[in-house]
């Protein structure tokens, strides 16, 4: 059974005609990359997947229920989103903000209790912001902000993670982290992740499957090591791409003219 | 985030001196009291200085205690609404139609008695007009809302200038003192206080989901809450605080804008605190300005709202001051 299945989905955005009869299964243990050039609608179609948008076809199903007919409440214990960017209006502290992920999970006159604190902790320690509870979220640097929204997810605890983009303004030893635990989050127990990526290799290493967007509703969808060869990066990104065989794996890299 | 202890000590030093603002108020003014016919006035209803106390001075103290209250919690809610700080409890228009129908009302000679009615009714039409306007299809547009009430607002402000332009010059005094804010007639009865405490558990109870509609619409969607009625509770609910408000004491400005400022310098911004200590120091700060309208210049009383702002600037570009130095 799929954690989340797509049925004839089509998807289109003003002209970007994102995905035409999209069928894919993420099933509980897969981690899956969604790749594809700049404006083909990535984050349009992780909208859709969040039931923040309507399809303008076909359905989004999560553990088997229609995604838009589930209450919005119920759907964020099961299926979180990091967003490609975080914007503080108003000023808060760090561990106010983490807390924020504990929201769903809470009764309306309920307050954060020893556990949710825990949890927040082990989720600030887990993205390196340790020490950082008291700081505002205003002060916060890029990649600290980055990896803030990323504590809260991890502290929403859902079985799906959507992805976009995770690893913006993130330096390399933190890329590796955040797309560890990514890894991990779908490895131990029966969850999954889906998520926009632009570094091919990032995917080449730690996602289980890929789907692809080539534009005008074109797609492909199937395990990692199947999808990712040269031809079809080559298609995907429209300049040359040279494979190198790494010690896990094969590696892309833009080939020179 | 202030500590658990520090936050209940400034609740109990806020109540305390609400409290003692009051008491304060019932003591000063055009009848010199002294200490001491103060004291038994307050334990004598019945006696001459009881009655001023217990019939003129409490009575206002308290209305302008709720009108505060009031004020500063619809700014809290309107601030999150409109996810901009700068938002306060008048931006949508809600106190435009009220003083319209006001202004009407002093300008056919209707009773002072009358105006908090008239003012709630007009209050009542913009929340109507502006909701019915900037509902309509699609997903909630904060910037349509927006767009919608300031123009409103801009509408009532044009209807306002043409009834001073041609209003009588026998009340022209009256109702510049209803734009400025004036608590000279404000009587504090039942419902208002009532209301007052009605809202301020529900927002209590949506506190935890303000905190996350803060982070934005999206945000708030991914984390579990149907931002689109949210909204428009938030909006039903800052309004109607405005138009109870403005109903009982005219245009009083910048308590709505410049209390949850401070609280939110003071206390952070998780509305689980910011609703409270805005609702106390707003109550607070009301009532000693409207002491010090009542007596500064003394006979003569002074339009709330002056004293608001000439209070409100300097200590907050005070505190903010000091904030940006803390940081």
């Amino acid at each position: 059974m799929s954690l989340l299945a797509c049925q004839d989905l089509v998807v289109r955005v003003a002209d970007v005609f994102v995905v035409d009869d999209l069928q894919i299964d993420i099933r509980p243990g897969e981690c899956w990359g969604l790749l594809g050039p700049n404006g083909i609608g990535k984050t349009t179609l992780l909208k859709c997947l969040a039931g923040l948008s309507e399809p303008i076809h076909g359905r989004v199903l999560l553990d088997g229920r229609e995604i838009l007919a589930l209450p919005r409440r119920l759907l964020a214990r099961h299926l979180g989103m990091l967003q490609q960017h975080t914007v503080y209006v108003f000023d808060s502290s760090v561990m106010q903000t983490v807390l924020t992920g504990r929201h769903p999970h809470l009764g309306y006159w309920e307050r954060e209790g020893p556990a949710d604190l825990r949890k927040a902790d082990a989720a600030l320690a887990a993205v390196d912001l340790e020490g950082f509870s008291d700081r505002s979220v205003t002060g916060l640097s890029g990649g600290e902000a980055r990896r803030l929204a990323f504590a809260t997810l991890l502290v929403q605890e859902p079985e799906l993670m959507l992805l976009d983009e995770p690893t913006n303004h993130l330096d390399l030893r933190h890329q590796l982290r955040i797309m560890g635990m990514i890894r991990q989050h779908c490895e131990d127990g029966d969850r999954s992740a889906f998520c926009a990526l632009h570094d091919i290799n990032l995917a080449a290493r730690y996602c289980s499957h890929v789907l692809m967007l080539f534009g005008n509703g074109e797609w492909c969808a199937g395990p990692a090591s199947d999808m990712l060869d040269e031809h079809s990066l080559e298609k995907l990104y429209g300049c040359p791409v040279e494979r190198l065989e790494g010690r896990e794996g094969p590696r892309f890299h833009p080939a020179e003219a | 985030m202030m500590p658990t202890a520090q936050r209940r000590l400034l609740f109990v030093l806020l109540a305390l001196l609400s409290t003692a603002s009051i008491l304060l108020a019932a003591a000063v003014g055009s009848v010199d009291l002294g200490w001491s016919a103060w004291w038994q006035a307050l334990w004598n209803p019945a006696s001459e200085h009881g009655e001023l106390v217990w019939r003129l001075r409490l009575p206002r103290a308290g209305a302008a205690w709720t009108v505060g209250a009031l004020l500063a919690l619809s700014g809290c809610l309107m601030q999150v609404l409109l996810r901009n700080p700068l938002a306060d409890p008048y931006i949508l228009g809600v106190s435009g139609g009220a003083s319209f129908a006001a202004l009407l009302g002093m300008m056919v000679g209707v009773g002072t008695a009358a105006l908090p009615g008239l003012a709630w009714a007009g209050a009542l039409a913009s929340i109507v007009i502006v909701f019915s306007l900037a509902r309509g299809e699609g997903p909630w547009s904060g910037t349509r809302l927006l767009l919608t009430g300031v123009v409103t607002a801009s509408g009532w402000a044009a209807l306002i200038s043409l009834l001073l332009t041609l209003g009588p010059d026998g009340s022209l005094r009256g109702m510049l003192f209803w734009l400025i804010g004036d608590l000279s007639y404000a009587r504090l009865s039942g419902w208002a206080p009532a209301l007052l405490a009605l809202v301020f558990l529900v927002c209590m109870g949506m506190a935890r989901s303000l905190n996350v509609l803060a982070m934005g619409e999206t945000t708030a969607r991914l984390l579990g809450e149907p931002t689109r009625r949210l909204l428009w509770v938030v909006y039903l609910l800052a309004s109607v605080l405005t138009a109870t408000a403005v109903s009982i004491a005219g245009n009083i400005g910048f308590v709505g804008l410049i209390v949850p400022h401070l609280m939110r310098l003071l206390v952070g911004s998780d509305h689980r605190v910011l609703f409270p200590a805005a609702a106390l120091f707003g109550g607070l700060f009301l009532v000693l300005s409207d002491t010090l309208a009542r007596t500064a210049l003394a006979p003569r009383q002074l339009p709330v709202g002056v004293v608001t702002a000439l209070l409100g600037v300097p200590l907050f570009l005070l505190l903010l001051n000091r904030a940006r130095v803390r940081q």
